[in-house]
């Protein structure tokens, strides 16, 4: 039971971490983003093939490694696409999604590339006759504090408040002086960061990366960001969390029938937004745009 | 020093042309009005001016260097500050966070404090509502707080695009009442209104626009004049050009 509950809290963090990454780039250049599971694949990568290096190591080259192909993405290909509509946006993110899937395969090959970065998540942790694993509060609280770090960032620094500003209406945000390139520079480091703390969860957890890595549960997050509502950090947050605890808590309860889970949690979908179509946290600034 | 010269001005929307001969004069510390009906092309006028439209011809020069095709960013940074159409305020930002926005356009960092304190001068009802919401506020509340965003960068010039969009005839008189108010700090001003006879009573000039042209300016005097208005307004006999 414990168990169940701290596998939804970690499910939860994690896709609300993927969701908050896609977030961020939405809300300040309307770009659904993809890529973002290349992202998360790359930090994947970067984690198994610098292994040897140890953790520490590894971790750094794996977080400035997917901040800086985050960085790359919108340098080389959304950057010239600023005067282009939401539609054209979304496609191109789709090019840049396989055509890193393809880069990848050339580099790494398509078949899974092994390794264990962190061999001590997946032990338990015995409480009497309660055990609980330990991946499950790593992934916790490695969520809470990325989630608070976010949160802090978001809401008390200058860089967050433009953020938010050009989030809302980016027209006026540069009429006051908000620098744009600065702005959507930050969203995609950021949004690298994110996707790099996911791929380390998702990596210990299956022990190998493929091309493929990434794209399940971008499109789950991406579903999360859409029930949030569109445009809002915490709306993103949340629905990707509640995506993620939606599908743990699926799992465990229907457990032999758990291929029905995604048939499930679509239905609970349909059923929310059916009642807030604007998503939980709607947003007036994308509710006008569209 | 004019602070203000643009002549030959077009702009638009993708291939759509709106504006087809903008000029205008602005000296520093005056207060020029442009008026004229709906969809005549003012707001896209200023828009160019302040960089958020871009020009396809013409010059734009301020404070003695062109600006033309700069981006809305730096342009503010070189002292021209616009309050866009319908007020633009982040009406889920506090009156306080709005204000640290404006904060962003100041070509220096230092003074900011003195800048939000004389702004809070100008306008006290923003001290009182300084941690509330935004969307909070009243219309004219709103006004206020857009203008004052716009002041604490410390602008040389200020556009402001229909000041008195839903407000009521006395909130009016409070917001045009802060113009002379802003003027004595030197700051000069382009308004913008449809409501012709609330701007030529405070402007040295007023343009007046019509189909993306301006057809007319008129003096201080010309306006106490109802038929030389109506006809630059409407268009009936001759353009005064
Ligand atoms: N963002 C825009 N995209 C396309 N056309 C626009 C846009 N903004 C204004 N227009 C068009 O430009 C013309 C002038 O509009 P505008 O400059 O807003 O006039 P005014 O401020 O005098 O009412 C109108 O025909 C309007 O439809
Ligand atoms: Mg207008």
């Amino acid at each position: 039971m414990i168990q169940t509950i701290l596998d939804a809290l970690s499910y939860g963090g994690l896709y609300g971490l993927a969701a908050l990454g896609i977030g961020l780039v939405f809300g300040v250049m309307r770009l659904v983003n993809f890529a973002h599971g290349e992202l998360i694949a790359i930090g994947a990568y970067l984690f198994i093939v610098t292994i040897d290096l140890g953790l520490p190591l590894s971790i750094l080259i794996a977080v400035t490694g997917t901040a800086i192909l985050a960085l790359l993405m919108e340098f080389s290909v959304f950057k010239r696409l600023r005067l282009a509509g939401p539609a054209v946006l979304l496609i191109a993110s789709f090019g840049v999604s396989v055509f890193l899937q393809r880069f990848y395969e050339i580099i790494f090959g398509a078949l899974p590339l092994s390794g264990q970065i962190a061999p001590w998540m997946t032990g338990v942790i015995e409480f009497g006759d309660t055990t609980i694993t330990r991946g499950s509060i790593v992934t916790i609280v490695l969520a809470l504090i990325l989630l608070g770090g976010m949160w802090f960032f978001i809401e008390k620094t200058t860089l967050g408040l433009q953020i938010r500003a050009a989030s809302s209406d980016f027209q006026t945000a540069r009429l006051l002086g908000v620098r744009s390139n600065r702005v959507i520079g930050a969203a995609f480091v950021f949004s690298g960061v994110l996707a790099a703390a996911v791929a380390f969860v998702l990596v210990t957890q299956r022990g190998s990366v493929d091309p493929l890595f990434g794209v399940n549960i971008t499109i789950l997050a991406l579903v999360g960001t859409v029930i949030g509502g569109l445009g809002s950090l915490q709306g993103a947050a949340l629905g990707g969390f509640a995506v993620g605890a939606t599908i743990s808590l699926l799992n465990s309860f229907l457990g032999n029938y758990r291929v029905y889970t995604y048939t499930w949690l679509f239905i609970l979908v349909i059923i929310v937004l059916l009642v807030r179509p604007g998503g939980l946290i709607s947003n007036k600034a994308v509710k006008e745009r569209v | 020093m004019t602070l203000l010269t643009v002549r030959d001005l077009q702009s638009g929307y993708g291939k759509v042309q709106v504006l087809y001969n903008g000029h205008i004069d602005v000296e520093p510390g005056e207060l020029v009005g442009i008026v004229g009906p709906n969809g005549a092309g003012k707001s896209t006028f200023l828009g160019t001016l302040a960089g958020s439209v871009r020009a396809s011809s013409g010059s734009i020069d301020f404070d003695g260097a062109s600006i033309k095709g700069k981006n809305p960013e730096d342009i503010v940074r070189l002292g021209l500050a616009m309050v866009p159409e319908g007020r633009a305020i982040f009406t889920d930002l506090t009156v306080n966070e709005n204000l640290r926005l404006g904060l962003t356009g100041r070509r220096e960092k230092s003074g900011a404090q003195q800048a939000v304190d004389e702004v809070m001068d100008l306008f006290p009802v923003l001290t009182t509502h300084k941690n509330h919401q935004a969307g909070l506020l009243s219309g004219g509340q709103q006004q206020q707080l857009a203008i004052a965003r716009a002041l604490v960068s410390e602008p040389k010039l200020l556009l402001l695009d229909e000041p008195s969009l839903g407000l009521s005839p006395t909130v009016i008189q409070d917001v045009f009442g802060v113009l002379a108010r802003i003027q004595e700090r030197g700051t000069a001003i382009i308004v913008v209104e449809q409501r012709a006879h609330l701007v030529m009573s405070i402007a040295v000039r007023t343009l007046v626009m019509r189909e993306g042209h301006i057809r007319a300016t008129l003096s201080q005097s010309d306006a106490q004049d109802e038929a030389k208005l109506a006809a630059a307004y409407f268009g009936t006999g001759e353009d005064r050009e």
